[in-house]
């Protein structure tokens, strides 16, 4: 099958996906997409079966039932998307006898189209100068690193990241996250990044799902994830007293604190901060500063994981 | 096809670069040199003793043919059981380090893996032979002197024909080998571990050594009766004997027959169960 005979698909479509190790059920229908040109975001507790959910996407587990489809494919057709699925594992998965060199040059030898040159990843990646270093001498930062760039010597369409963060130093983890951004926006490269630095996915992801005792709970955008969340805001003007009395008409708005301090705060249930912005100002009060609190992932993720996830299924 | 020429490719770079390839490769090599070193040594040494205890008479022959045979026996035993621990090694340890997975998502199914990696060690194996080929050949060349087999100025056997029958004797004990070499890869795909891959193939390589003496006739449907070994029971032992002057080593045309035939269903059998198994297995 060609690149071109290849289906027009979604990256990645789960669909009641179950798998048993013995009598213990880890992954219980579990329902996943990946929309073409997503940054999709995998969070789950340990053990809440993540690690396994790839390793049934990528072929390396046999599961029960359900059905997975990558690019189309199923997961024992993988070599067939001809480079156009790459898979970066936790631990760097690279032959450790070989110098960072030999492995981008043993990747381009299994790679259909090579779009960059081994020198160049290196270079992008910031390891060029232990092009010469064998796997096994470098730290785990490096050997994620020429892991990572031996997955950029093709173009591939869709990438699967497993804890990609681990073992990077701070400057590490923003070059990767500038990676991500890069390839996504110039290239259309789709992402399923799986993740416990709830942080960093914040940053890149566009969408996210919550993965909690072997089912997905939460599966959506996360600028809706996050409009979902009541989130907090602070109001600095001249007269909080008329302030309040305004704001107490909007829908949605709950006045959380006008107290001495001169500051009013406001709870937001899916109202836009510049609409209480615009009631301010048409009333002829002088808005110094807007500040918004917004939910954090790990907020929400807590949230989340300490309901009962049969009962609050989400999407 | 393409993934399996890009795999095989992609192997033989690996290969070539593997510390643990080299050793398999030179050791065989190494080995049967210093032993004939060590022969020849202990060769001249009793030569001496005699001459110094006034003897008189050499008590050693000088003739090539049974220390190349012996050696040939030497290194393909220890060929053969490095080959079968590099290749019960390979695939386990790709998938210990987790190299195994980039293979098989980006370009080539796990079927054309294992074959590729057959392929991989059976190469190795040829370049393995060859190499302690050329080292017999010109160690025993340069230690001692290929001539006929001569008793009381008799010439009880030519050099043609013990050329005949050395190279029999090599291709019957090279025959089993491919199917060892599968052994080792079905044992690898099915073990958990690398360690476990190794010393499982080892040990039964061992096992079915010790337990072929005790199976009788049905001993010669197994390969492993066939290969030269440490309890050794090929024809090569019989061919040391034959260039050695023994006129009562008895040739089996039956056994000969089995020696050709039986390696390769096994071998075929091995590879199908490797093929089948890799498809289910948890990677």
């Amino acid at each position: 099958m060609s690149r071109a005979e290849i289906q027009p698909d979604a990256p990645l479509r789960v669909t009641q996906l179950c798998k048993r190790y013995g009598d213990f059920e880890v992954l219980k229908q579990l329902n996943l997409e990946v929309e073409p040109g997503a940054v999709h975001g995998l969070v789950g507790l340990n053990g809440s079966g993540k690690t396994t959910t790839l390793e049934c996407l990528l072929g390396m587990q046999a599961f029960q039932s359900g059905e997975v489809k990558l690019l189309g494919l199923n997961p024992d057709q993988l070599h067939k998307s001809h480079g156009g699925i790459v898979s970066i594992f936790d631990s760097p998965s690279l032959h450790p006898h070989l110098t960072v060199r030999q492995v981008l040059e043993h990747a381009s030898l299994l790679c259909e189209r090579v779009v960059r040159r081994p020198e160049e990843v290196e270079a992008l990646l910031g390891i060029g100068r232990y092009s010469n270093f064998r796997i096994r001498t470098l730290s785990l930062g490096n050997r994620r690193r020429a892991s990572i760039a031996q997955a950029l010597l093709g173009s591939p369409r869709f990438v699967i990241l497993d804890e990609p963060f681990n073992g990077l130093d701070a400057g590490g983890v923003d070059d990767m996250l500038a990676l991500i951004g890069k390839l996504n926006r110039e290239e259309g490269t789709s992402f399923l990044l799986s993740s416990h630095q709830l942080p960093y996915l914040e940053k890149i992801c566009s969408h996210l799902s919550i993965l909690h005792k072997g089912q997905i709970v939460v599966s959506d955008r996360v600028e809706h994830l996050f409009s979902a969340q009541q989130s907090r805001l602070q109001v600095y003007c001249d007269d909080v007293v008329r302030a309040c009395a305004i704001v107490q008409d909007i829908r949605g708005v709950t006045i959380e604190d006008n107290s001495a301090t001169g500051i009013l705060t406001l709870q937001l249930d899916n109202v836009a901060p510049a609409l209480v912005n615009q009631r301010l100002v048409e009333k002829g009060i002088m808005v110094d500063e807007l500040v918004r609190e917004r939910a954090s992932l790990t907020s929400l993720f807590h949230d989340i994981t300490a309901r009962d996830p049969v009962a609050e299924v989400v999407s | 096809m393409n993934g399996f020429v890009a795999a095989l490719k992609a192997e033989l770079y690996v290969t070539l670069r593997s510390t643990s390839a080299r050793l398999v490769l030179f050791l065989p090599a190494i080995i049967v040199t210093v032993r004939a070193i060590v022969v020849k040594l202990s060769e001249t040494g009793q030569e001496a003793r005699d001459a110094l205890l006034g003897q008189g008479a050499t008590t050693t022959s000088n003739n090539a043919w049974g220390p190349l045979v012996d050696s040939f026996s030497t290194g393909l035993t220890l060929l053969s059981l490095s080959l079968v621990a590099y290749a019960a090694w390979t695939f386990a340890n790709d998938r210990d380090t987790g190299a195994l997975r980039h293979v098989l998502i980006r370009r080539v199914s796990r079927m054309g893996l294992v074959l590729a990696k057959l392929l991989t060690v059976f190469l190795l194996a040829l370049a393995t032979l060859g190499l302690m080929s050329a080292a017999i050949g010109i160690i025993t060349a340069m230690l001692w002197d290929f001539g006929p087999v001569v008793e009381d100025g008799y010439e009880l056997i030519s050099s043609a024909e013990i050329r005949t029958e050395v190279a029999l004797g090599l291709r019957l004990a090279i025959i089993p080998l491919p199917a060892a070499l599968a052994f080792g890869l079905l044992v690898s795909v099915l073990a958990q571990s690398a360690t476990q891959a190794v010393t499982s193939a080892l040990g039964i390589t061992l096992a079915m050594d010790i337990f072929k003496g005790v199976l009788g006739e049905r001993a010669y449907y197994l390969y492993a009766s066939f290969q030269p070994s440490l309890i050794d029971q090929s024809y090569l032992q019989d061919v040391s004997r034959l260039v050695r002057g023994y006129s009562d080593v008895m040739i089996d045309n039956r056994v000969l027959q089995l020696n050709e035939w039986v390696p390769f269903p096994e071998a075929l059998m091995f590879i199908v169960l490797a093929l089948l198994i890799v498809r289910r297995k948890t990677l």
